[in-house]
C-alpha cells in the first residue's frame, strides 16, 4: 500500500489512530544512557557540572520501529525542548557559531519527526514550526559568509522549505475547518488581531511572506498569495512581501531595492540571501543598456542602486563578471560573464543595520 | 440501453458483448453516464451474492464493483461511490493485462475511467478536509492504466493499447491541474512527446492535449510554445464547441497580446471575452492606471483563470508603447529620462523617479524592446535612428 493510500485511509478525523508520546523529558531514558555509555554527548549538553541531554535525530530506518510512546515527547514537552533549544541553548557563546547551529538544527530535526509520528494537530503544529522557521531563515543569513564544507546554504533552504510548507498547509487546514463552522472573515480578523497581540502565538503573515520571499524567482507561488483569504491578503506587510516580488517578475530592481527598507529583520535576512541573484541580474541587464565605449556609471551610483555595503565591494562584483572599473563602471555587454557563478552574500549591514545582533531577537519579535 | 429489464439479462448482455468484443457497448454498460443506472432491478444491497456464480471471471467483479457505485451514487453517497468506481477501474486493470495483442477493450478503460474522475471530483466537494487527496488517489488508479497501455510494446500498432495513453494523460492532466500539482505534468508530457504515435492520436484527444500543455508552457513562461500548442487546440477545436474555445482563448489571448499581437474587438465579443477588451486599450495606450482599474475590476476573473501575473506582466508591453508615444512627440534620437518619467507620471506611476524611471528603460533596451542606450551622466536615452521601437511581433 502506498504512503498516499495510508495517508488517506487515516485520515478521518474518527479513523485518526494516535499515538501520543510518554517521555516526559527532552530526551528518553533509554538515549540517556546509551548515549553516556557511548560517550555521545554534545560539548551543548553539557551545562555546567550537568548533563542536559536532548533526543536527537535519527534517520527511520526499514527496521527500527520509531512509534514507541516512550520514546516519543508529547506535545507540551516538545514545546518546552524548543523553547529550551532557542532560547537557552542560542545564548551560548562559549562555542563557535557553526557548532550551535549543528546542535540546533539536528535537535530541532528531532522535535519534528517526534511531531510527525504523533500527527499532532495543526494548531499544535504551527506553534512548534514558527520558531523552527525563524531559526532557519536566521543562521541562513548569520552564516551566509561560511564556506560550504562548513554551511550548506542548500541544505538549509530545503529544510526550511519543508517547515515552512508544513506550516502554510496546516494554516489552510484551519482555515478550511473554520469555514465548516461558519466563522466568517470578520470574526477571524477579530481572531487575528488577537494572535499579534500575544507573544506566544504564532506569526502566520511572517511566514506567509518568508515563503514569497525565499523563493521570490518561483512565480508559481504567487499564485498561492492571490488565493488567500482576504484578511490576510490585505496586511501590509505580507503585501510589501508581494510587491516585491512583483517588481522582481518585472525585472524593476530598482524598486525591489526600494521596496525592500521596509521589510522587518527575517524578511530582510531572506532578501540579503538572494541580493546576489538580483545583483548580478541587474548587472548582466545594465551591461546591455548602458553598453558603450566612453560612458561610465560612478561605483557610488551603483552601491546605492544594487544595496552594496561599499564602493570595495561594487568593484569586487564588477570584476568578477568580467566589467571594467577605472573611475566608473564601464558597462559592455560584450564582455558581462553571464556564465560565472553567483557571488557569495554578505552580512549585508546596510539593510540589517544594528537591528540583527542575535538570535534572541529574532525569535521573539 | 438496458434502460429496462432484470438483472440476469443485463448480466447475459454485458457477457455477451464481452465475447463478441463489442467495446463500445461493452463500454456503455460499465458507464455511470448511461440510461441503464437509472433501471431499479440493477440496484440491490445486496449485489454481490445476486451476480456471483451468474457471471464469467473477470467480468463478475467488474459487474459487482460498477453496480454497487450505481447504488451509492443513488443514494447520492459520493465517497462511497468513488471507493468502488476505483476498484472497478481496478479490476479493469485486471483484465487489461490479461488480454494479450488485442485493444478493443480501450473503450472500456476510457468509460471507467472517466467516471472515477467525475465521481472524485464529486467526493472532493463532499469531503471538506480531502483537499485534492481522493483526486491525487484517483490519479494513482489512473496511473496503473496508463502503465498498462505503456508497456503493451510487442502488439502490433494497430492493436496496441499505447493507443489508449493520451486519453489517459489528458485525464491525469485535468486532475493534476485541478488539484494545482503542475510539477507531475512533466514525465507524461515527455512520454506522449516520445510515443511514436503522437499524430495518430484522435484529434479531440490532441486538442485536449496541446491545450493543456500549452497552459502548462504559459506557467513556465515559455511563451513562444505556449501560443503554439494553444494555438492548435484553437485552430482545430470544433467550431461548435464555442465553450471550449472561449477556455482556450482565455489563455491563448494573454500570451498572444505578450507577443505582440493584440485580439479584435470583434473576437472577444463573439467569446463573451469583453473582459479582455479595456486591457488591450489600456496596454496599447501605455495607461498605466488603467491597467491597474482593469484588474481591479475584473481581479476575480484573472484570479480564478490563472492569468493574473500574466496580466501583470503586459505593463512592461505597455511601457514601451507609452516611451514610443514620447519618442514620437520628442521627435529627435536622444530623449531626457526627465521626458520618460514625466510620462510614467501622468499615467498613473506617480511615485516613480528617475533611477527607476532609468530602470525601467534599461529593461526594455535588454529585451530588445528599445534599440539603443543609456548615458548615465547626461540623462539620456539614445535610440538607434533606424527602427528604435522594432514590433514585438518581430522580437519573438
Amino acid at each position: 500500500m502506498s504512503y498516499l493510500n495510508y495517508l488517506c485511509n487515516n485520515q478521518g478525523p474518527n479513523k485518526r489512530e494516535k499515538i501520543i508520546g510518554t517521555c516526559y523529558t527532552m530526551c528518553p531514558q533509554e538515549e540517556i544512557w546509551l548515549r553516556k555509555r557511548e560517550k555521545l554527548i554534545h560539548i551543548l549538553e553539557v551545562v555546567g557540572d550537568n548533563f542536559k541531554l536532548v533526543k536527537s535525530y535519527s534517520r527511520s530506518a526499514a527496521d527500527a520501529n520509531m512509534a514507541v510512546p516512550s520514546l516519543l515527547r508529547p506535545y507540551n514537552v516538545l514545546k518546552k525542548t524548543v523553547n529550551y533549544l532557542l532560547h537557552e541553548v542560542g545564548k551560548r557563546t562559549n562555542v563557535p557559531v557553526i557548532v550551535i547551529y549543528d546542535f540546533l538544527n539536528d535537535r530541532l530535526r528531532s522535535v519534528r519527526q517526534d511531531m510527525t509520528i504523533q500527527r499532532l494537530l495543526p494548531e499544535q503544529c504551527v506553534e512548534l514550526l514558527e520558531p523552527i522557521i525563524r531559526f532557519h531563515v536566521y543562521f541562513a543569513y548569520r552564516l551566509c559568509e561560511k564556506p560550504i564544507k562548513e554551511f550548506d546554504p542548500v541544505l538549509n533552504n530545503k529544510l526550511l522549505l519543508e517547515c515552512v510548507k508544513w506550516f502554510l498547509s496546516c494554516a489552510d487546514e484551519m482555515d478550511r475547518l473554520n469555514r465548516c463552522f461558519n466563522i466568517d472573515n470578520t470574526a477571524l480578523s477579530l481572531d487575528m488581531v488577537n494572535l499579534e497581540d500575544s507573544k506566544n502565538m504564532y506569526d502566520r503573515v511572517l511566514v506567509e511572506s518568508l515563503y514569497i520571499l525565499c523563493n521570490i524567482e518561483n512565480n508559481q507561488l504567487l499564485v498561492r498569495y492571490l488565493g488567500l483569504p482576504s484578511y490576510i491578503k490585505r496586511n501590509p506587510r505580507l503585501k510589501l512581501a508581494y510587491e516585491i516580488a512583483i517588481a522582481n517578475l518585472k525585472n524593476d530592481f530598482m524598486r525591489v531595492c526600494r521596496l525592500s527598507h521596509g521589510l522587518c529583520p527575517l524578511t530582510t535576512c531572506a532578501f540579503v540571501i538572494f541580493l546576489p541573484t538580483l545583483q548580478k541580474r541587474i548587472l548582466q541587464i545594465m551591461s546591455s543598456a548602458y553598453n558603450s565605449k566612453q560612458l561610465t556609471v560612478p561605483t557610488t551610483v551603483l552601491q546605492d542602486w544594487l544595496l552594496f555595503n561599499n564602493v570595495v565591494d561594487v568593484t569586487e562584483c564588477c570584476k568578477l563578471y568580467g566589467l571594467n572599473v577605472d573611475n566608473g563602471v564601464q558597462f559592455n555587454k560584450m564582455s558581462f560573464k553571464c556564465d560565472i557563478e553567483v557571488h557569495k552574500p554578505k552580512l549585508n549591514n546596510r539593510l540589517t543595520g544594528e537591528q540583527i545582533i542575535n538570535l534572541e531577537d529574532v525569535l521573539t519579535y | 440501453m438496458m434502460a429496462t429489464g432484470t438483472l440476469n439479462q443485463y448480466i447475459q448482455y454485458v457477457e455477451r458483448m464481452f465475447r463478441t468484443a463489442n467495446g463500445e457497448n461493452l463500454a456503455r454498460l460499465l458507464s455511470l453516464r448511461d440510461d441503464h443506472i437509472n433501471n431499479k432491478n440493477l440496484r440491490s444491497s445486496d449485489i454481490a451474492t445476486l451476480v456471483e456464480g451468474n457471471c464469467v471471471a473477470p467480468l463478475d467483479e467488474i459487474i459487482i464493483y460498477h453496480l454497487c457505485c450505481v447504488q451509492a451514487l443513488s443514494v447520492k453517497d459520493f465517497i462511497e461511490a468513488y471507493h468502488h468506481q476505483s476498484q472497478c477501474v481496478a479490476a479493469v486493470v485486471r483484465l487489461l493485462q490479461a488480454q494479450k495483442e488485442e485493444n478493443w477493450s480501450l473503450s472500456l478503460m476510457y468509460t471507467v475511467c472517466l467516471d472515477l474522475r467525475l465521481v472524485a471530483q464529486k467526493a472532493e466537494l463532499c469531503d471538506a478536509q480531502s483537499n485534492g487527496k481522493i483526486l491525487e488517489k484517483a490519479a494513482e488508479s489512473l496511473l496503473a492504466c496508463f502503465r498498462v497501455c505503456a508497456a503493451d510494446n510487442r502488439t502490433a500498432d494497430e492493436d496496441t493499447k499505447r493507443l489508449g495513453m493520451l486519453n489517459l494523460v489528458n485525464q491525469l492532466l485535468k486532475v493534476y491541474f485541478r488539484i494545482n500539482k503542475l510539477h507531475l505534468c512533466k514525465p507524461l508530457i515527455r512520454a506522449i512527446d516520445s510515443s511514436p504515435f503522437k499524430d495518430q492520436f484522435p484529434l479531440a484527444q490532441q486538442i485536449t492535449y496541446r491545450y493543456f500543455v500549452g497552459r502548462k508552457a504559459m506557467f513556465d513562461s515559455d511563451y513562444r510554445s505556449a501560443d503554439e500548442y494553444l494555438s492548435f487546440a484553437f485552430q482545430n477545436c470544433h467550431h461548435q464547441s464555442i465553450k471550449n474555445k472561449r477556455l482556450i482563448l482565455t489563455y491563448l489571448i494573454p500570451v498572444k497580446m505578450l507577443l505582440g499581437f493584440m485580439p479584435a474587438k470583434r473576437l472577444l465579443h463573439k467569446y463573451d471575452l469583453l473582459q479582455f477588451w479595456d486591457l488591450v486599450t489600456t496596454v496599447k495606450n501605455g495607461d498605466l492606471r488603467g491597467i491597474d482599474h482593469v484588474m481591479e475590476e475584473h481581479e476575480s476573473f484573472f484570479i480564478r483563470a490563472g492569468i493574473y501575473l500574466i496580466v501583470e506582466k503586459l505593463k512592461i508591453t505597455a511601457y514601451r508603447n507609452l516611451f514610443r508615444k514620447v519618442y514620437l512627440a520628442e521627435n529627435t534620437h536622444q530623449i531626457d529620462i526627465v521626458s520618460f518619467q514625466a510620462a510614467l507620471q501622468i499615467m498613473g506611476q506617480v511615485d516613480v523617479d528617475s533611477d527607476e524611471t532609468q530602470c525601467i528603460v534599461a529593461n526594455l533596451i535588454y529585451d530588445g524592446k528599445i534599440k539603443g542606450y543609456i548615458s548615465y551622466q547626461h540623462k539620456k536615452v539614445v535610440v538607434s535612428k533606424q527602427n528604435a521601437f522594432p514590433p514585438l511581433s518581430s522580437l519573438y
